[in-house]
């Protein structure tokens, strides 16, 4: 076996660029069309608040701003859509990065930090404290944030007042017995939604199950935990698949149903509790979207028998791509977008604002608590206070690494395999273990 | 031909030739060079020659050779079950019935469905909680409280298998009934006068006569389905667990999940070469006999 380095460069640079180029004949295309010229800015970005980002570009562009190609991208495609870009040399000045990502990105070279910008930095002081740190990578900065949320605890409070429950569940314990009392009642077959589906969110419930029961995944050295029966991924996961197997509250179907699933069974009337995005509250109370309206209520995430009220957040933000870092007319251009998007605009946070009134999403930043506006909005379908207690119990991914993408392949197959009885939750942490280490060990 | 001739001839066909070459015989040629590279695209770099080292990795992994039985199984039972289902429609539509233009209409239907809307159909069909079929058994008394279908790692597969063969019926039907169609009435005829019943001459006129087709359909059916990928994207992502990992779904996590390209174009040539091989045994098998 060969190094690299032992061969020429001109095949290593044939296998650079065609391997983008077969696969990613656009990103190649659209590069050998890229202008050098600094006025040409692209901005990529999932599917979300695609209405919002067009209004605030147009606001942008009319207030001495300058043309943007505007991209957007579906979030499961997202990664992989944007690595063969990145490696075919696609136009990108702007692009979304979510917290997941930003390792394997930064290491690659495909985003540049920020920390070179004072006018960026500035907004850090406003910026919540595991935002910050989830902007940041080997103590350089990437991004700024413009959205934030985390994993909620939901309930029916109509179910609850009618199975004759007069409090939510403190504890997983708890919940489990308020579930076995609704199921009896007739209320709900199935009182608890959680999705375990094979997506991108997978990681997200499972972490806010952890991280109450009082768990890790991976300590704070990087030393894998999660195969340790004491430190709750194990408890976790059994927890999971008692819940569906022993207690029959959670349908075996979880394992095919995805969050948006899951959400739609939730306000649909399915269910007593639910594990969601924190920003699913709008909507579920939504009579245009919900058979649940104005009955679903957010509580602290239950605690494990060693745990606390602690979730999972995540964070997304504006990043600047290393071509454009490298370019400074580019990065000048660069620059006042991402201001703009996650910075202050008109003398506030207006994108963040519009995107948490008109979608429901949170902000990364502290001042937007403070504001008049966002709070009646939310009041008028959830409980404000609510929303920041548990956001302050909120915590980043421990997971989130260079190869995280390529370890949570293997989280599916191994949890879907524990929670259906085919194997048992210790085996599943310890496959997901031993594929952590072989990662780690590679990189 | 005369020389001049020949040149023209090969002029005129060059860009063709080219084309050909370009998006044929390049790809081709590519993925076996790439196969042979430790490529990572997060790392690219770093790209080292590896020589069969892929291909090593691959034999000694179990979840290859677990998608491998899986497929096989895919394989096997999706053929088989086209054949059979094909065939008796075939047998149908070459009978003159009223509203036989009407069903041949209808029946393809399906195969002008494109697979990605084909799954998503499937997927509502399927659905646990609002599914199609959960109300289609409970309203006929099957069942007493709604199933786990794709959910369920008993059936999958099968279920899977069935969405396949629902899309790919009709046109293994309207092969084989083309074959039906040039089968010579004197045969019939002649199998009437030595006294054969419906059945005798279904088993010595019409099934012997539909072997082309039915070498025809089972090597497109099997090529189909061996890498067949757009149903297992969209109805369980190679799930639950593992049990609709097949040799499709390995080659898309190692390539675009996993970012190996190196090791996701080995697979995609064992898979290339089980293909041909897998052709190529039909036609030895069957093609000998015609």
């Amino acid at each position: 076996m060969s190094e690299g380095t032992n061969f020429g460069s001109g095949r290593r640079r044939f296998l650079h660029l065609s391997a983008g180029a077969g696969l990613a004949a656009t990103g190649v295309f659209g590069g050998l069309t890229r202008a050098n010229a600094a006025d040409a800015v692209t901005l990529y970005t999932w599917s979300a608040g695609v209405d919002t980002v067009k209004r605030q570009l147009a606001e942008f562009q009319k207030q001495g701003g300058f043309a943007v190609k505007y991209n957007n991208l579906p979030f499961a495609q997202y990664r992989e859509a944007m690595v063969t870009k990145f490696v075919g040399q696609a136009p990108i000045d702007v692009l979304w990065v979510s917290d997941g990502w930003l390792p394997e990105w930064a290491d690659a070279g495909w985003v540049a930090p920020i920390d070179g910008y004072p006018q960026l930095l500035k907004y850090n002081a406003d910026v919540q404290d595991f935002c910050n740190q989830s902007m940041h990578y080997k103590g350089r900065q990437y991004g700024l944030t413009y959205y934030t949320d985390y994993m909620a605890f939901l309930y029916d409070a109509d179910k609850l007042s009618k199975a004759g429950i007069a409090a939510p569940p403190a504890s997983w314990e708890e919940l489990v017995d308020q579930s076995i009392k609704i199921k009896k009642t007739g209320l709900s077959e199935y009182p608890l939604m959680l999705s375990m589906a094979r997506e991108s969110w997978l990681i997200e419930f499972m972490s806010s199950l952890v991280f109450s029961n009082g768990g890790r995944f991976v300590d704070d050295n990087g030393k894998v935990v999660m195969d340790d029966p004491k430190q709750g991924a194990v408890s976790s996961l059994q927890w999971v698949a008692d819940a569906v197997n022993k207690h029959h509250i959670l349908s075996p179907a979880c394992v095919e149903l995805g969050e948006l699933n899951g959400f739609k069974s939730v306000a649909s009337g399915n269910h007593a509790f639910a594990l969601l995005p924190r920003y699913r509250i709008q909507a579920l109370n939504d009579p245009r979207q919900s058979h649940v309206a104005g009955k679903i209520k957010q509580s602290l995430m239950p605690a494990g028998p060693n745990g606390s009220h602690a979730t999972v957040a995540w964070m997304r933000m504006h990043a600047m791509s290393a071509a454009a870092g490298a370019n400074p007319a580019r990065a000048a251009n660069a620059t006042r977008l991402i201001e703009a998007f996650g910075g202050k605009f008109d003398g506030e946070y207006a994108f963040q604002k519009a995107m948490f009134l008109e979608s429901g999403t949170a902000f990364g930043v502290k001042p937007l608590f403070n504001d008049a506006d966002v709070r009646g909005a939310y009041e008028k379908y959830g409980d404000f206070s609510m929303f920041q207690k548990q956001e302050s119990l909120a915590r980043k991914k421990d997971v989130i690494s260079r190869w995280f993408g390529e370890w949570d392949e293997v989280n599916g197959t191994a949890w879907q395999s524990a929670i259906l009885g085919q194997s048992t939750a210790t085996d599943a942490l310890k496959r997901s273990a031993e594929k952590w280490k072989s990662l780690a060990k590679q990189a | 031909m005369s020389a001049s001739d020949q040149r023209s001839a090969m002029l005129l066909l060059s860009p063709m030739m080219a084309v050909l070459l370009a998006v044929a015989v390049f790809p081709v040629l590519y993925s076996l060079w790439t196969s042979l590279f430790d490529i990572k695209l997060t790392r690219m770099n770093n790209v080292s020659f590896v020589g069969l080292g892929n291909y090593v990795t691959t034999f000694l992994d179990p979840m290859f050779w677990a998608a491998v039985g899986r497929t096989a199984w895919f394989t096997v039972s999706a053929v088989l079950a086209i054949m059979v289902i094909a065939t008796l429609m075939a047998l149908l539509l070459n009978q003159e019935f009223r509203g036989r233009r009407i069903l041949s209409t209808a029946l393809l239907i399906p195969w002008a469905i494109p697979y990605v809307v084909d799954g998503l159909m499937w997927k509502w069909i399927y659905d646990s909680g609002y599914g199609a079929l959960n109300g289609l058994l409970l309203q006929l008394g099957l069942i007493k409280h709604y199933l786990v279908w794709l959910g369920d790692t008993h059936k999958t597969l099968a279920l899977i298998c069935s969405a396949f063969v629902w899309k790919e019926v009709p046109l293994a039907t309207i092969l084989l009934l083309v074959t039906l169609k040039s089968v010579s009435p004197d045969l019939y005829a002649a199998a009437r006068v030595d006294g054969a019943n419906v059945w005798g001459r279904l088993l010595h006129v019409t099934l012997p006569a539909m072997r082309p087709g039915f070498m025809l359909v089972m090597i497109y059916e099997a090529m189909m389905a061996v890498r067949h990928f757009d149903l297992f994207f969209i109805l369980t992502e190679g799930g639950p667990a593992d049990a609709s990992h097949v040799l499709s779904w390995h080659i898309y996590v190692e390539t675009f999940r996993n970012l190996s390209f190196g090791t996701g174009a080995a697979i995609a040539y064992l898979l290339a070469l089980a293909t041909f091989g897998m052709s190529y045994a039909i036609i030895r098998l069957l093609g000998k006999r015609l």
